[in-house]
């Protein structure tokens, strides 16, 4: 990329509050029609780095250029006609009405000793247009709602008619609503008006649908920084962030999303302990009864596999986006002799199997079979029985008695998922 | 209605009240003076009018007394409610404060013990026909300012609470050493508590041909920064963000304000409520944008602290009642009623 295409561009920044260094040699360039997304946990220095490029934070090293100049050569109104921030509230000291608001916006474009000329009240306009407040430009801005009042200071930010246009958690405390249709307006700031759009976003898979770019920060340093593709997978998240998630795609736009991998094993005694790791524990599948356990067992250390599940089963998604071994059958298919042979493969290979609490019909029936081989196996077999087989018995009652016999010939029952680890571990 | 417009249809209306104001104060006092008679004689000193005026059928003792003792002290009267005012929309903005008045920092405290050191240690004429109480008083005003604002500047940053408090701070210890000296000269405390009180019965040409013109240079000054005391008042954050040069425009209004404030002050004593309570009635009747608040205020406060200048020389004729005691006790109940009424967020 060549320089004259940076609208903003950042060389070996260094930022420190006393002793305490914030951004650690940061730099980066950013292009006219970008959208980049800041990403990292707290104390990360987003809104740092966010302070320093808009000016209100004065004092540090290296350098910001903006539109080719040198940020610490302009004034605060030749900056704010080129950089516009969407803070993620504002709580004005009086009860301005909404126009009055908006028009603080044209600031850096009106003289100290001059008026509010009629470009100023267009561009006011306009920007209430964009922004959907017109219909309550004289109310007081201190009687709106939450959401309501935060387009105003959008409308206000956009007054401005800056080129860039640096959103700091716009949308943090606001409803799903209004973050979507913030990202829309901000998404078409940036395709039909070709505005620089740097943000901050509280929400991640808000910022990965958005952005162009996403820039990973990490304890002031830049972690990673290009396009969502390259930057978004479950490694990085977990260097950055420090917790586990699954990386999938949005079915409908295919778009990358993330989503926690919540460990519902509050006890960490037990979890992810190093002899887990040695541990594999089969777990039959069907109807998303097993997502549950699956997902307890792999946070929790141990190796996990999965089988016989239909292809679109919700089991099926848990286990590819965990990376877990399976066993699958074509959709609304009886089990193949061939899968039942390669999922007894696998329970002759594990140290325990889990029967979650899934739904019997001929077609699964012989899952239940291999269960009861299990047992005959002498591998420890553990049952969650979260409701009456007999409710869940499809088959006129041979699931029912196949499964009290497993029960009679040694397989533990719990009540519960959360009971499940404490047996594995006897 | 744009802004300018509406501005100037409000300053209209508030200067048309002065004006009557004005006459109503020059013709009442221990002397009557008929409404035409009064308006006749400030006519003749209006440049332009006073042609046609023909002062031959006037009393002269009517002219001597409404131009050499009424009207000094109405203008007097008009320019430090003009200076409170403007000093009290200053700190309310730049506070952020609906508490915040012209002495906030800390000015009433250091012109009483400025002017109780001018009465009770200094003998002498003064300068330029203004007493050493006036003067002193400015010195300890102004000597207050510059030690609070310097006390809370922190690498060229000026911190609100810090000089809220530094200022809280230091009136207390100034009102002590005041407190101390009056112990050791009781024969003088009725004359300090009764400066302290605040009023105009020592009014003279020579003290307002002072005070008009700094306090004319200090409110238009003041008046070129309301967009930005406006954009402050949303955070200084915020400020820097929508090209505020926000520590710089700070100062500036601190040092004016309290300049402003420091010059009424050593005038007139301390009178209370008037910068306080005229930029909250003007809020409820004007809207908070300072570019109309700050110009209608400063009006208003001209208008408030003439009424009650007058109500205090004439209610308890012949004798004179501090004026700011007036303020407190006829303002105040007004300023509530206005409160209830509205029943208006203001803040």
């Amino acid at each position: 990329m060549s320089g004259n295409n940076n609208i903003l561009s950042v060389k070996n920044l260094n930022f420190s509050y006393g002793k305490k260094k914030i951004l650690d040699n940061v730099s980066f360039n950013v292009g006219k029609e970008d959208f980049i997304s800041i990403l990292g946990p707290n104390g990360a220095g987003k809104s740092t780095l966010v302070n320093l490029i808009s000016s209100v934070l004065k004092e540090y090293e290296g350098g910001i250029e903006v539109g080719g100049r040198n940020l610490k050569e302009l004034n605060s109104k030749d900056i704010a006609k080129m950089i516009a921030v969407v803070p993620q509230y504002t709580n004005p000291g009086f009860s301005f009405t909404v126009a009055e608001m908006v028009m603080m916006g044209r600031n850096p474009y009106i003289s100290r000793f001059g008026m509010e000329r009629k470009e100023d009240f267009y561009a006011t306009g306009k920007a209430m247009e964009k922004a959907k407040i017109l219909p309550f430009a004289n109310r007081k801005f201190s009687e709106l709602s939450g959401g309501e009042k935060q387009r105003v200071i959008i409308a206000q930010a956009l007054a401005q008619d800056s080129s860039i246009l640096l959103l700091d958690e716009p949308t943090s405390h606001l409803d799903i609503n209004f973050q979507i249709e913030f990202m829309n307006l901000f998404l078409n700031l940036n395709r039909k008006e070709k505005k620089t759009i740097i943000g901050i976003f509280h929400d991640i898979n808000l910022a990965i649908q958005n952005s162009k770019k996403i820039m990973l920060l990490k304890e002031g340093r830049i972690f990673s920084f290009g396009s969502v593709e390259d930057i978004i997978n479950r490694e990085s998240i977990r260097s950055v962030f420090g917790s586990d998630v699954f990386v999938g795609r949005n079915p409908i736009t295919r778009n990358l999303y993330v989503s926690p991998v919540f460990n519902p094993a509050a006890d960490w005694s037990i979890a992810g302990s190093a002899v887990n790791k040695y541990l594999r524990v089969h777990v039959i599948g069907g109807g998303g009864a097993a997502s549950p356990v699956i997902n307890l067992l792999h946070s929790s250390g141990y190796r996990v596999s999965c089988g016989v599940i239909n292809t679109l089963d919700t089991d099926l998604d848990t286990v590819r986006m965990l990376g877990i071994p399976y066993v699958n059958e074509a959709p609304f298919s009886p089990i193949s002799i061939d899968s039942q042979n390669k999922n007894l493969r696998f329970i002759e290979y594990s140290d325990a199997v889990i029967l979650p609490t899934v739904e019997f019909g001929p077609g699964n029936f012989s899952n239940l079979v291999s269960v009861n081989k299990a047992v005959g196996l002498g591998k420890k077999v553990i049952i969650i029985d979260e409701k009456s087989i007999r409710i869940r018995d499809h088959t006129g009652g041979k699931a029912e008695e196949l499964y009290r016999r497993i029960i009679k010939d040694g397989a533990i029952v719990v009540k519960s998922v959360n009971q499940v680890l404490k047996h594995l571990q006897l | 209605m744009r802004t300018g417009a509406r501005t100037f249809k409000y300053i209209f209306i508030l200067l048309i009240i002065l004006g009557l104001v004005v006459i109503v104060a020059a013709s009442t006092g221990a002397a009557k003076i008929s409404l035409k008679d009064t308006s006749l004689i400030l006519a003749s000193y209006i440049p332009g009018i006073n042609h046609y005026i023909d002062t031959d059928l006037l009393e002269h003792q009517d002219i001597v007394i409404i131009s050499q003792i009424r009207l000094p002290r109405i203008l007097l009267s008009i320019f430090v409610g003009i200076a409170l005012a403007g000093a009290g929309v200053i700190f309310q903005g730049l506070f952020r404060n609906p508490m915040a008045d012209p002495f906030v920092i800390g000015v009433s405290a250091g012109a009483a013990l400025g002017a109780t050191v001018g009465l009770v240690f200094i003998t002498g004429v003064g300068l330029l026909g203004i007493s050493t109480t006036t003067i002193f008083a400015l010195l300890g005003a102004m000597g207050t300012t510059f030690l609070v604002y310097n006390i809370s500047r922190v690498r060229g940053k000026v911190s609100v609470i810090t000089l809220l408090l530094s200022g809280i701070a230091l009136s207390a210890m100034l009102s002590a050493i005041t407190y101390f000296i009056m112990i050791f000269k009781t024969q003088d405390m009725a004359k300090i508590i009764f400066w302290v009180m605040g009023g105009f019965t020592s009014a003279s040409w020579s003290n307002f041909v002072i005070l008009a013109p700094v306090v004319t240079v200090l409110i238009i000054i003041s008046g070129f920064f309301m967009r930005d005391l406006n954009i402050i008042s949303l955070g200084d954050e915020r400020a820097v963000q929508l090209g505020v040069q926000t520590d710089k425009v700070k100062k500036i209004l601190l040092i004016l304000a309290s300049l402003t404030a420091a010059v009424a002050v050593s005038m007139s004593g301390i009178i209370g409520f008037v910068g306080l309570v005229t930029p909250h009635i003007l809020r409820l009747l004007v809207g908070p944008d300072h570019k109309i608040l700050y110009p209608t205020s400063v009006i208003a406060g001209g208008i408030v602290l003439l009424m009650s200048d007058t109500l205090a020389r004439t209610v308890l004729m012949p004798r004179e009642i501090p004026v700011g005691i007036i303020t407190s006790i006829v303002g105040v109940p007004f300023f509530l009623y206005l409160l209830v009424k509205s029943k208006r967020q203001i803040f």
